[in-house]
């Protein structure tokens, strides 16, 4: 018997426990690589993909139908599926409810959070830039998956189905009654749905907003009450998902929630972004694209092949498979998207005073965890330049900067393990194939606007991470890369905080030094004139694909370089250091500081990474409050402190 | 220097409209007597399609008043001023492409609850607009332009308005089609539906209007009976000079 369904089977019975099934990298089934191929287990295969694909569907038809109404991608979807994955594990271990109530419970509370969700998170940020919304569910999931995690602790918990442990022999596979139970819900959603589409009044109401949102205001249709009874579906139908999962699996841990957003995410956009009956199609192709690929080439591929489907996707027909020519344009203009400012104007001399303060800072008795404290907010500056010049500058969102950061710490730490480079030029190393090796991954995104870019982004970001978790010969796969040597400068090395401290300074300096000059270029101003008109900007005769290689160039250099230099702090780096949170982190500092403003990152990095510091807040609150500081920017200043450039 | 009845049903009065900093209606003044069809002049980016959004509620005006039968429209929303009476022929039709011709026309009938009642309507419109009858169930984005507009009219006429804004009913229609819209027009006119109508070609418009306005760049520069503007060479000026704006 392969070993996947091996695994499968046992964690029924309780015995063993597998992650998400959506979280393939970093379980420990990783190990485990299936070569079988008998006729009995790809019927298995088949029958895992199909229902896995049920699961999916659940989540992917409410984001297109979010998508359908309000040109939005949810990015909190995931997060609801987890509090439904709470919710069952809370009415089934705690309250002992019968297998229906159960279902009823999680999705009435799924979809008064989800009723929340849009009344009090999205219906305000109605008439802001495009891009408000979107960073307003990022939000709201940080938010809503850390209040999980504070609630009921990270650690994993058991969520029994309640169904009897038989197999049935259908064919040459096998078929238990939780996949029935979950074919059946997926089946009976999708029903309910056409019914309701088709059928009621509000379900009109629904299918006309999402064509043409103003037409169907002239008909007299209340735009609110759609959001609300779209946002309502989405969460009842998610939630029920992330319970169904528990149960397949016999477990809940709050990783859930990502890796839900992505493969929804994933499904929908290869369905056809807004697009209901595409979505459930893309979810069966995605559950069934990753069922085989994990039984040719083992279960920590499963994630690689649902980002290599969105990617392949993205580029052959971004508007997915089953969208029509005739759909207008998903996307707005980018110009549209940041939200429009002036920019605080900092008198030279002060930056110059605010730089010499730090740079004798060391002279000063302060505590070696002030200097620690300040490291990281110089790297996570880096970091937040690149993110700056490409989002901000440039108007390509990303969402997956983080994996920048990983290619250049894995390449300056083997250049220096493996090849005895100076650890100096290794970083730098670090930097360029950062800009050589982002550039190239993006590349295939330039055409792509406003949403497609932070989706894509985010793809990318996770292969970069899987491949590295997959590479072993090169990357060490999930062991990760130990004994990086430490940070060194012509044969000296940098042991001592203060010298750690100006080297991350100074070279933070430079670089921001050189994005400040790049900015007020002829190459600067047509980075923006990109960014505010990609369309009048390419009558001009720019090359857009050209400015946008630039771009990444530039960030995926000083990304890099930050990555590098991390490396060598850490001293050990595995697939899972640079995540998507940092990502997200370095998303907010950019917010924070104002889209496209190089002090602005700067004093973005500093407070997001100090202020926490200083108020002695426990790591844990950490990343609620990241979420809540964007949420609150989003709503009141979208510009960020210092303004939009 | 309007051309006023006594008890207007819809009335602009000193509407200043913004997009951002650029101002596009000055101190705008329109009014529509029931029972009348009123027809908006004016060349490219003069400001008649931002007019309905105005009377619409899409847009809101940044001063000045919109009444409908003696009562502010100022701070309802879209839905709310479409349930007062007022239904809509919008800029290049905007039916909802997806659904089926049949959906497209009930979906007129959103703001109204007699199930019966609408079935005999949606008979009527096939009268009306006999040639809808054999495409009901095709998908609306299927249709000719010239059939779209026919849906378009007829979904509004679906909700029984009391007054019916159209903006350009007859762009890009061939000249039979242009033909059967302005009589369409008429048709409904006398039904008693009171129409308010922006179009470019003034002397199609000025045949079936009672009374026109000029607008150029934002301003009304000429108003008055569609008789006496027929033959008024201001109009031709104010017009053309208006297009060369543009
Ligand atoms: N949503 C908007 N945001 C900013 N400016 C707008 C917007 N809509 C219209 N405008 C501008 O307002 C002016 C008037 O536009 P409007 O659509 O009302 O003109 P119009 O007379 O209907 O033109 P047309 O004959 O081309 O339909 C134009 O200059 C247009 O560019
Ligand atoms: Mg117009």
């Amino acid at each position: 018997m392969p070993s996947w369904s091996f695994a499968r089977a046992s964690s029924r019975s309780g015995t063993a426990s597998r992650p998400d099934p959506t979280a393939g990298a970093g379980a420990p089934a990783a190990f485990l690589s299936t070569r079988g191929s008998s006729v009995s287990s790809w019927l298995d295969y088949t029958i895992n993909g199909l229902i896995v694909g049920n699961v999916y569907a659940l989540v992917a038809v409410g984001l297109a139908l979010i998508f359908g109404v309000s040109r939005l991608i949810n990015f909190a979807q995931g997060s609801i599926y987890l509090v439904g994955a709470y919710i069952g594990w809370v009415a089934v271990v705690q309250l002992h409810t019968p297998l229906p109530l159960t279902i009823i419970v999680v999705a009435a509370a799924a979809a008064i959070v989800g009723l929340i969700i849009e009344r009090f998170g999205l219906r305000p940020l109605q008439n802001s830039v495009r891009i408000a919304p979107l960073l307003a569910t990022i939000g709201i999931s940080f938010v809503l998956d850390q209040l999980v995690m504070l609630t009921f602790s990270p650690n994993p918990r058991a969520l029994p189905s309640q169904l009897p442990d038989v197999r049935f022999q259908v064919g040459g596979g096998t078929i238990g009654p939780l996949d029935l139970l979950i074919a059946g819900v997926g089946l009976t959603s999708a029903l309910l749905l056409f019914v309701f589409l088709r059928y009621s009044k509000l379900g009109w109401a629904v299918r006309a907003a999402s064509q043409d949102r103003d037409a169907a205001m002239q008909m007299g249709v209340d735009v609110n009450r759609v959001n609300q009874a779209v946002f309502g579906i989405a969460a009842a139908l998610g939630g029920v998902s992330g319970m169904l999962v528990g149960m397949y699996y016999n477990q809940i841990d709050t990783a859930m929630s990502l890796q839900a957003t992505l493969k929804g995410v994933v499904a929908e956009v290869v369905g056809g972004a807004g697009n209901v009956p595409g979505a459930v199609i893309g979810s069966l192709l995605l559950g069934l694209v990753e069922s085989y690929g994990v039984a040719v080439f083992g279960t920590s591929y499963r994630n690689l092949f649902a980002f290599l489907l969105l990617v392949v996707v993205l580029v052959l027909r971004p508007n997915g498979l089953f969208a029509s020519a005739r759909q207008a344009p998903p996307e707005p203009l980018t110009g549209t998207f940041i939200a429009p400012s002036r920019p605080v104007r900092i008198p030279r001399w002060a930056l110059a005073v605010a730089a010499a303060i730090f740079a004798i800072l060391p002279f000063f008795p302060v505590s070696f965890y002030v200097l620690q404290t300040l490291i990281n907010a110089w790297l996570l500056g880096m970091l937040a330049l690149s993110l700056t010049l490409v989002a901000g500058t440039m108007g390509q969102v990303s969402l997956g900067h983080a994996a920048l950061l990983a290619i250049g710490a894995y390449t300056s730490a083997l250049l220096s393990l493996t090849l005895n480079v100076p650890v100096g030029l290794a970083v730098i190393g670090g930097g360029l194939m950062s800009a050589a090796l982002g550039t190239l991954l993006i590349s295939p995104s330039f055409r792509l606007r406003g949403h497609y870019v932070s989706i894509a982004t985010l793809a990318i970001g996770e292969i970069v991470s899987l491949v590295i978790l997959n590479w072993e010969s090169v990357t060490r796969g999930p062991i990760g890369i130990s004994g990086i040597p430490p940070l060194s400068l012509f044969g000296y090395d940098l042991i001592s905080p203060s010298s750690i401290y100006w080297f991350s300074f100074v070279v933070m300096a430079v670089l921001a030094l050189l994005q400040g000059r790049l900015l007020t270029s002829h190459l600067g101003r047509s980075f923006r004139a990109i960014r505010d008109d990609d369309i009048a900007a390419r009558a001009y005769g720019l090359s857009l694909n050209r400015y946008k290689s630039l771009a990444f160039i530039f960030g995926g250099f000083a990304a890099g370089v930050s990555g590098g230099i991390a490396a060598h702090l850490y001293s050990y780096i595995n697939h899972e250091t640079f995540n998507t949170q940092q990502s997200i982190l370095a998303l907010t500092v950019v917010i924070l500081g104002g889209l496209g403003n190089v002090v602005g990152a700067i004093v973005g990095a500093v407070a997001l990474v100090g202020l926490p510091e200083v108020f002695r807040i426990a790591a844990e609150y950490r990343i609620l409050i990241y979420g809540i500081v964007l949420l609150l920017l989003v709503r009141f200043r979208p510009q960020g402190l210092l303004g939009t450039i | 220097m309007t051309a006023s009845t006594p008890e207007p049903l819809l009335a602009l009065s000193g509407v200043n409209t913004f997009y951002g900093q650029a101002q596009v209606h000055f101190d705008l003044s329109i009014t529509v007597a029931r029972g009348h069809i009123v027809c908006l002049l004016g060349g490219n980016a003069s400001g008649k399609s931002t007019t309905m959004k105005i009377i619409l509620g899409l847009v809101k005006p940044r001063s000045g008043d919109v009444t409908f039968d003696g009562a502010s429209l100022i701070g309802l929303t879209t839905p709310q001023i479409v349930r007062r009476g007022i239904a809509s022929v919008p800029e290049a039709r905007r039916l909802f492409a997806d659904m089926s011709v049949r959906e497209n026309i009930l979906m007129g009938a959103f703001v109204r609850n007699d199930r019966d009642a609408v079935a005999q309507d949606l008979e009527r419109m096939l009268t009306l607009f006999p040639k809808l009858g054999q495409r009901l169930s095709q998908r609306a984005g299927s249709l000719s332009g010239g059939e779209q507009q026919m849906v378009a009219m007829a979904r509004a006429l679906m909700s029984r308005p009391r007054m019916i804004v159209m903006d350009e009913p007859t762009m890009g229609l061939s000249p039979l089609y242009v033909d059967r819209v302005l009589e369409l027009i008429r048709t409904i006119n006398q039904e008693g539906v009171s129409v308010f109508m922006v179009e470019q070609n003034a002397s199609l418009a000025l045949e079936i209007a009672h009374e026109a306005y000029v607008l150029q760049t934002g301003k009304i520069v000429l108003s008055g009976p569609a008789r006496a503007l027929k033959d008024d060479p201001r109009v031709r000026d104010a017009y053309l000079g208006g297009s060369e704006a543009a």
